[in-house]
């Protein structure tokens, strides 16, 4: 089996190449140490498998993004790499792809985008290109997949090594890579020449690594003297300037004998919708309409229309079904009341709330691929920056609005590490689709009329709070002076039916996977410890575990408005995962399906208790699983812990405001 | 002149990009931005807020602070 990387800039089509030269089966693991997302598919040909590297610029890296890569070239072993190159930014792709040929090991150049190229008025000959390069360079359409097939024929068994290319960095250089060349350990798995280039340019993870390997300090004296022989002789002022005007000199004489460019100044679709969605007045404005007609159709128009379908036949046929199955099969009043009172009232109250979730996942994929995202980037920038944040921390938050884990994960793409750290710290208050289903019950129950717009407000106060907290945080404890904000703004394109599905199921299906073990375990604890208590099995609820773990809780809650053993319960199991919180309710409760529980809650709660409980679940603590994902992308239990208990302290003294404010106020 | 001083839609050539913080700069080389590279200012958002700036067709945003330190020179 071959192993190919698949290795580009941002922007240029990875992902859809990467869908259309593997099939549909693919696996989702972790690149060692953090929590990147490792995606690795079987090629369709089936000779190996494709790995799918984050996009980077280049291979030395600025972000933790970026570090994974560099990571992957020293470390992991490979046979090859696809390079996907835009043909309409070719000269910067290049760059890239220069120091992947010295890696020395089997490139495929795919040239995406030639039509954008060609509208710009650039052509491009790939025979003389890939003649150039030593490489064969394949066109390609990565969004329809034209072009995969040739590359499918490329990877064969014996994948041709052409170490043939050579870029000669000038007399102080090349002597330097070859003094660092002898001085490297023997062994080295990695191309010495490569290694030693890097060095020279400043590559922190690659230095890393041959520091890890035995003593430096002779290649360090060597990278140290070139600088200061680079300076003082040529017009550069440090190596890493010396090597970047070498290789842009030998694209640049490249371009100009394989690319064919004439003048074009036609306007296109791009420069006019940037016209209104970063105008200096509208885009605000423009940002937040585009975010309220996201939660409409989720609520409004599409999801919970499609929820009561679901709900009825969850309560419905599927309930009936299964007592009937159960008691023809003869099983027990104790297996009956596990599966129906426990698992399909735990479970099923969750499910129901598919619908809603992957129509928000699948609007924000919209954003993330139409190109919309980093516009809201760059129209945010201003007022992160008044808090101590950058516009790019705006879209990892976008992201927590599906589910916080790949949030926090996004927050990587930010590059220095103070911002990283307050942004993986803060996206956590943002409202995630596993709260919905806690809000659906309530609004549905308290606030049927206005239910988007207090849902609305929900997803706004998680802003405005993580805007507050960032003010103070990076005025007290995170305090830096140095933010960083550039953002590329790729050109608008319509985001592909098929790509869109295929990114929303995989930021769905965690949260299926999420109902058959959380959620299905949490139930079936959840209604054993209501099911049994002191006195034995089949309690009555009040006299059950359950209760008595949650009056534990009820009095320190009843300031907040619902100081009764059911909610204290139920937000304690909140804490595996928060859509479990409305099973069990859903299994406290006792009922078949929602309506009937929104029926018993308007006994229960008020509407400003419901009010301050959704606000609680809101902010109360990150789930489990964002829990760990801080711990793993902070790298640090302190501030992990730190994330847990900044969240409890706000979210109390923010329901204790609202509930005892409101009723001052006479709600 | 500065990057900033450009009006909305006009042309120049970078010059001069050594007073720019090195991450920045690292940054702008990474997309392909460097002295003698063709920007055009599309666009300033208020406020002080980030800028627009096109290069050979692609868009990038740039904080106001930043191309502050960026020396053009305006194509004749």
């Amino acid at each position: 089996m071959l192993n190919i990387a698949l290795i580009g800039n941002p922007n240029t089509g990875k992902t859809s190449l990467f869908n259309n030269l593997t099939g549909t089966y693919q696996y989702v693991g972790n690149w060692s140490g953090v929590t990147v997302e490792k995606k690795v598919g079987i090629i369709k040909n089936k000779k190996g498998n494709l790995i799918d590297l984050p996009g980077v610029y280049s291979l030395s890296p600025l972000s933790k993004d970026e570090a994974v890569v560099s990571n992957f070239f020293v470390t992991e072993t490979f046979d090859g790499m696809i390079n996907i190159v835009d043909a309409s930014q070719i000269e910067r792709n290049l760059l890239l792809t220069l120091q992947l040929l010295e890696f020395e090991k089997p490139v495929i150049i795919g040239l995406n985008m030639t039509d954008v190229a060609k509208r710009r008025g650039i052509t491009i000959n790939e025979q003389l290109l890939s003649e150039k390069l030593g490489v064969p360079v394949v066109p390609v359409i990565a969004r329809s997949g034209k072009g995969t097939a040739t590359i499918n024929d490329l990877l064969t068994d014996d994948l041709k090594v052409d170490a043939s290319f050579t870029l000669k960095y000038g007399p102080i250089i090349e002597e330097s890579i070859n003094q660092i060349i002898h001085l490297l350990p023997a062994n080295l798995s990695i191309p010495k020449r490569w290694t030693a280039i890097q060095l020279l340019e400043g590559n922190a993870e690659v230095r890393k690594y041959i520091r890890s390997l035995g003593d430096g300090a002779g290649i360090d004296s060597i990278i140290q003297a070139t600088n200061e022989q680079i300076a003082d002789e040529t017009a550069a002022s440090n190596t890493s300037k010396w090597i970047y005007s070498v290789r842009k000199a030998f694209i640049e004489e490249l371009i100009q004998s394989s690319v064919v460019t004439e003048e074009s100044e036609n306007k296109s679709l791009t420069d006019k919708i940037d016209k209104i969605a970063t105008h200096p007045f509208l885009g605000i404005p423009i940002f937040l309409a585009t975010m309220f007609l996201m939660f409409k159709l989720t609520f409004d128009w599409l999801g919970i229309p499609l929820s009561d379908i679901l709900d009825g036949f969850i309560s419905g046929s599927l309930t009936t079904w299964l007592t009937n199955g159960l008691n023809t099969a003869g099983a027990s009043d104790f297996i009956k009341a596990v599966v129906l009172d426990g698992i399909v009232a735990g479970v099923g109250g969750v499910l129901v709330f598919v619908p809603q979730i992957f129509i928000l996942f699948l609007l924000i994929s919209f954003l993330e691929d139409s190109g919309y995202m980093a516009r809201a980037a760059l129209v945010m920038d201003r007022t992160m920056e008044m808090v101590g944040l950058n516009g790019k921390a705006f879209i990892p938050m976008i992201i927590g609005f599906g589910c916080n884990v790949p949030g926090v994960m996004a927050a990587r793409t930010i590059e220095t590490p103070r911002e990283r750290m307050l942004t993986i710290l803060l996206t956590p208050l943002m409202s995630c689709s596993a709260r919905l289903p806690v809000y659906a019950l309530f609004v549905g129950a308290f606030f049927a009329k206005y239910q988007a717009l207090v849902v609305f407000s929900l997803y706004v106060l998680g802003i405005v709070v993580a805007l507050t907290l960032a003010k103070i945080f990076s005025s007290t404890i995170l305090k830096g002076e140095f933010s960083m904000f550039i953002v590329e703004l790729p050109p608008y394109r319509m985001p592909q039916g098929k790509a869109l599905l295929r990114s929303t199921w995989d930021k769905g299906k965690g949260f299926i996977k999420k109902a058959g073990t959380f959620i299905f375990g949490g139930s079936v604890l959840i209604w054993l410890l209501s099911y049994s208590g002191p006195a034995g099995f089949d309690v009555p609820m009040d006299d059950s575990f359950l209760a008595m773990i949650g009056n534990v809780l009820a009095p320190i809650l009843a300031p907040l408005g619902f100081g009764t053993w059911q909610a204290g319960a139920s937000l304690i199991t909140g804490f595996l995962a928060k859509e479990v919180v409305v099973s069990a309710m859903n299994i406290i409760y006792h009922v078949p399906n929602a309506d009937s529980l929104q029926g018993l809650l308007s006994n229960e709660f008020s509407a400003l208790s419901a009010f301050s409980f959704m606000v609680f679940v809101l902010l109360y603590v990150p789930c489990l699983a964002t829990v760990a994902t801080i711990r793993k992308e902070a790298g640090s239990v302190k501030w992990t812990w730190f994330s847990v208990v900044y969240a409890l302290v706000i979210a109390y003294v923010l329901s204790l405001v609202i509930y005892q404010g409101g009723k001052l106020l006479g709600y | 002149m500065l990057l900033t001083q450009l009006n909305k839609g006009e042309r120049a050539t970078i010059i001069d990009l050594s007073l720019v913080n090195e991450s920045v700069r690292r940054r702008l080389l990474d997309l392909g931005i460097s002295e003698g590279s063709q920007v055009c200012l599309q666009c300033k958002l208020p406020f002080k807020g980030p800028c627009m700036v096109e290069n050979c067709g692609q868009s990038l945003g740039i904080r106001l602070q930043d191309a502050s330190y960026i020396k053009v020179e305006k194509k004749c």
